[in-house]
């Protein structure tokens, strides 16, 4: 009896903490499914619904458009992130001597700078190597940023959960150090590789900074561009219905994401690290 | 055995990814040391060298030391609370309760959020008047259009620090849990049996266990504070005044406002620095206490 | 065995794909403008990055409106256009300079005013020459200069825009004001009976800093302009300084603004839009903004009542007020541009007095039209904009002659005295000099 009035109460305590956690949250989704000109106090949660402000969003953003360029952007990164951050805590993980702790260190010292600060010589350089400055751009940034903290989880993982004596049967049959790699070594990284792609995919989705840097057409830009220009409307200066409705469009996909994924990006999110 | 697996040829494989590195991350940087010593503007190619002036600039005029004890109190608040209530988060969601998948993700949604989308939902939060905290405040019969906590020099630095740790709580918390699982269970049954309390159960068994988990937050909490920018550029815009201004914040404004590249340069190497030492001291020591724990 | 090595051929092949892509695709995104279209010409792309706030849907001059109809005239040019709120576009565009990768057009301002200004940038030689156009002697003398440097044109701005104080007619007669203040003292006397009926006399966005030059460029008008028209030019030289009287004057005549309790104390807690939604709602009876945001203030809010526009008189009784009046942003071209034919084709076309874009573009436009002969669109206006063009009696933003970081200061440290610190108007000034004195070398 006594453990069931405390559950209950540990239930309440929960609840109540998370409820203020999502309350922000769930205001803006409230009024995103107001009408635009709904200009009453948000607080009266979920009084009205209508779509029209997303209509209005959804088209203003050109959200379609905006969507394919988020999706092509992330996913190219995302695929090289995990390929050659892989590939490279491989020998950093196996390999105990001076060089893969110089490595290590090297790599992870890049987590300290902040992008924003070696913006202009990084646009420098990538002119410098005669890089057209174009859609795909972003790319090269985002991959280059997701390499310290990709490397780390991967080099915690190997290092603690891939004994050595997996590859043994492999190396009897022969098979060189690639496909020792590919075929072995790799399929057992599934589970960092999960919190590689969620980690990074998040936020290579939600960055704006490198989008804006280089990409310079409104056909071009994915979604968080896009919604920089919800900043300031003319014609309804606090246009907050709207501007909530495109936050919650932006994240959509994301959301999708997670409510199909959930156990990996609770569960899966740290395995590698946590027991590095 | 060991000879035949590990070759030095392996260290072909780091080759894409640290091309990449030096490429696009570490010679920019080096760049950017080139610059602290010069009075580039950001755009006219042609510039001069002038040694160590900007560095002494920067602390001449006392930007650099409100920039930068605005950075640490943001860092120090960020910290400690992020960490504290995933801990505490994390020992809640890690009972044997049900709906702890909805909690979860409760827990977890607002780190899926962009920053931008962060700062719009929190200034709405934040607004005087018709916000959300002004008007919760008034069902309880406070004025809310006096609380404007963006807007006040004692809170502003509070206000955005506390956005950020709401947007890092979810990941805290997971990486917490994720450590939490990883204590056996029979240990804990072995605890109970010798009749030790919850108490005693979470500071010798779960605490110690935990030591991986606590390290890599703290660590990434640090760095993340030390970096702080975007809700400063976001929503407060440095202000009221500096008040919001972070070093990060400070080297944009430097940079791309008053078109001193160089003078930024120079405060961005000093950051590093500061950053690295900050964060190799905080680790060495984490990592000694992990080993003794 | 066999079966194995295809398989990792198959990954060795996929690998090098992927990573040869991300470099490949970064080169392609650009090669799609040099197609022939059917008439021989080339099909070309242009681009162009401006700052602002959008227009409603569909009805954005850039975005819009532009692209649509130089495509329509030329149906071989397309044109592409971003636009992006201030302090991104700042940043976005200096990189992009700086790296040589720029749109073909872009926004400058007049002079050296904002951090993207003619002289700074056609110092760098970033910014084609646009003197020999053939509109280039329909435009302003004012306006051309103030696109200019060392005697050539860079830019064309969008117009005139002149800084001024919106105000609630409605609100204004309920509390018996029937006459506009011509001066300080009445100014203070009206807000103080707008206070006293328990309404707020001026609202202001100053959580977006930039707002606090809105009020103070009026008062300085006033208070240093007026007595020397030179002012700036001599701040160059060494001959007056933002520490004489005259600044700091305007500045503690805009604290007592807020000491006074005029200017609604939440004002750092509100960005330009909430500023502007609440005096569009008839929350506040005055509002400090300038000509360029017509559309937003005259949008309908939660309120019916008529706008009246009127300059902030800093002026002493019996004197004449005067107004902050100035080249409006506007255009430059890219010096580096592959395509300066194509880009002198749609300038030519777009600003031909007779041409429909030009037309459209004039109504549109909520700036006052630098072009001759182009008569004045909002009625809004129509009072000052007479007054300023009989009298005479304008400054510039003064901003303008300063280099970009001043403006910044001023900002920042009258910020403070928003906030309540203990900030007198003497350390603004001299937070300005200071700034002025690192930044200014020539």
């Amino acid at each position: 009896m006594r453990s069931i009035t405390k559950k209950t109460l540990i239930h309440v305590g929960i609840s109540f903490v998370l409820l203020l956690n999502v309350l922000p949250l769930l205001i803006a989704l409230s009024s995103s499914f107001r009408s635009v000109k709904n200009m009453t106090n948000p607080m009266q949660l979920f009084s009205e619904f209508s779509l029209e402000s997303y209509k209005v969003a959804f088209t203003k953003m050109h959200f379609m458009q905006a969507l394919g360029n988020s999706l092509m952007l992330t996913v190219i990164s995302v695929i090289v992130v995990v390929l050659f951050t892989s590939m490279a805590a491989y020998p950093i993980a196996r390999l105990n001597n001076r060089l893969s702790k110089v490595l290590y260190l090297f790599f992870l010292c890049g987590l300290v700078v902040p992008s924003q600060m070696v913006i202009i010589p990084i646009v420098q350089t990538i002119q410098g190597l005669h890089i057209p400055s174009s859609q795909y751009t972003p790319i090269l940034m985002f991959i280059t940023c997701s390499i310290p903290f990709s490397s780390f989880l991967y080099t915690g993982f190997i290092k603690s959960s891939i004994p050595i004596e997996v590859e043994e049967s492999a190396l009897i049959d022969g098979a060189g150090l690639f496909r020792r790699f590919w075929q072995i070594v790799f399929p057992l990284l599934l589970p960092v590789t999960v919190s590689v792609v969620i980690t990074q995919g998040v936020w290579i989705w939600n960055d704006y900074f490198f989008n804006m840097i280089f990409i310079s057409k409104a056909a071009e830009s994915p979604l968080p561009l896009a919604m920089l220009g919800f900043m300031g409307d003319q014609t309804n200066p606090t246009a907050w219905n709207v501007l909530f409705a495109a936050c919650f469009l932006c994240a959509l996909p994301l959301l999708v994401m997670f409510a199909f994924l959930q156990k990996y990006f609770v569960g899966g999110l740290t395995v590698g690290s946590v027991k590095g | 055995m060991n000879s035949a697996v590990l070759k030095k040829t392996m260290y072909w494989f780091v080759v894409p990814a640290l091309l990449m590195y030096l490429v696009f991350w570490i010679y920019p940087i080096l760049k950017l040391f080139q610059y602290s010593f010069s009075d580039y503007n950001g755009f006219i190619q042609d510039f001069n060298y002038i040694g160590f002036d900007n560095f002494s600039q920067i602390f001449k005029d006392g930007v650099a030391a409100t920039a930068l004890s605005n950075t640490l109190i943001y860092t120090l608040v960020f910290v400690v609370f992020s960490n504290l209530i995933a801990l505490g988060l994390a020992f809640l969601l890690n009972m044997k309760i049900r709906a702890t998948g909805l909690y979860r993700t409760a827990a977890y949604v607002p780190t899926l959020f962009s920053a931008i989308v962060v700062g719009f939902i929190w200034s709405y939060v934040y607004m005087p008047d018709s916000g959300l905290i002004a008007t919760i405040l008034s069902w309880f019969g406070y004025d809310g259009a006096n609380l404007n906590l963006l807007g006040n020099y004692d809170s502003a630095l509070y206000a955005i620090t506390s956005v950020d740790i709401w947007k890092h709580i979810g990941t805290s918390t997971v990486i917490f849990l994720a450590g939490l699982q990883t204590v056996p269970v029979d240990l804990e049954e072995a605890g109970k049996i010798d009749g030790a309390n919850a108490w005693k159960i979470t500071r010798f068994i779960r605490l110690p266990l935990l030591a991986t988990s606590i390290t890599i937050n703290l660590t990434l909490s640090l760095i993340n504070g030390l970096k702080a920018f975007d809700y400063s550029f976001i929503m407060t815009n440095g202000g009221p005044g500096r008040a919001t201004s972070t070093l990060l914040f400070e080297i944009f404004r430097m940079a791309f406002r008053e078109q001193q590249y160089g003078k930024a340069s120079a405060l961005a190497v000093v950051s590093f620095a500061l950053i690295i030492v900050l964060t190799s001291y905080f680790v060495l020591k984490m990592n000694k206490r992990e080993v003794s724990a | 065995m066999v079966k194995t090595k295809k398989k990792m051929t198959k990954v060795i092949a996929g690998v090098t794909v992927l990573a040869t892509s991300v470099a490949l695709l970064s080169g392609c995104g650009s090669s799609d403008n040099k197609e022939s279209g059917k008439d021989g010409s080339k099909n070309v792309t242009l681009t162009m990055v401006v700052s602002g706030n959008k227009a409603a849907d569909g009805q954005d001059f850039e975005l819009d409106v532009l692209p649509k109809m130089i495509n329509e005239k030329f149906p071989n040019i397309k044109l592409e256009v971003q636009k992006l709120p201030d302090d991104q576009y700042n940043t976005s565009i200096k990189t992009k300079l700086a790296a040589g990768e720029a749109p073909d057009f872009f926004r400058v301002w007049p002079r050296m005013g904002s951090a993207a200004s003619i002289i700074d940038l056609s110092k760098a030689g970033y910014l084609a020459d646009l003197t020999d156009l053939p509109f280039m002697s329909n435009i302003t003398d004012g306006a051309r200069t103030d696109m200019s440097n060392d005697g050539k044109v860079y830019g064309i701005a969008k117009g005139i825009d002149m800084l001024g104080t919106y105000y609630n007619k409605d609100l204004f007669a309920q509390v018996g004001v029937t006459e506009i203040p011509k001066d300080w003292e009445s100014f203070l006397a009206a807000s103080q009976k707008l206070k006293d009926a328990g309404i707020t006399p001026i609202v202001m966005g100053d959580k977006d800093p930039w707002w606090i030059q809105f009020g103070a460029y009026q008062l300085a008008a006033n208070t240093v302009y007026s007595a020397d028209k030179d002012f700036d030019l001599k701040l160059q030289t060494g001959e007056t300084k933002l520490t004489d009287p005259s600044w700091v004057k305007a500045i503690s005549m805009y604290k007592e603004l807020y000491e006074k309790g005029y200017i609604a104390k939440n004002s750092l807690g509100l960005g330009g839009p909430q500023a502007t939604q609440m005096f569009i709602d008839g929350k506040a009876a005055m509002i400090f903004d300038g000509t360029w945001d017509y559309p937003t203030l005259t949008a309908k809010g939660a309120a019916e009542f008529e706008r009246g526009f009127f300059p902030l008189p800093g002026n002493e009784k019996g004197q004449p007020v005067w107004q902050a009046v100035s080249t409006a942003a506007g255009w430059a071209v890219n010096a580096k541009t592959d395509h300066l034919e194509e880009v002198k084709q749609v300038l030519n076309y777009w600003f031909d007095s007779n041409s429909d874009l030009f037309k459209e573009w004039v109504k549109l436009n909520p700036s006052i039209s630098a072009f001759n002969g182009v008569p004045l669109n909002n009625d809004l206006y129509k009072e000052s904009y007479e007054l300023y063009q009989s009298s005479g009696n304008s400054s510039y933003f003064a901003n303008q002659m300063w280099p970009n970081g001043v403006a910044d200061n001023l900002q920042v440290k009258f910020g403070e005295i928003i906030g309540g610190r203990n900030t007198t108007a003497e350390d603004v000034a001299k937070a300005m000099q200071s700034k002025f004195d690192e930044l200014w070398k020539k």
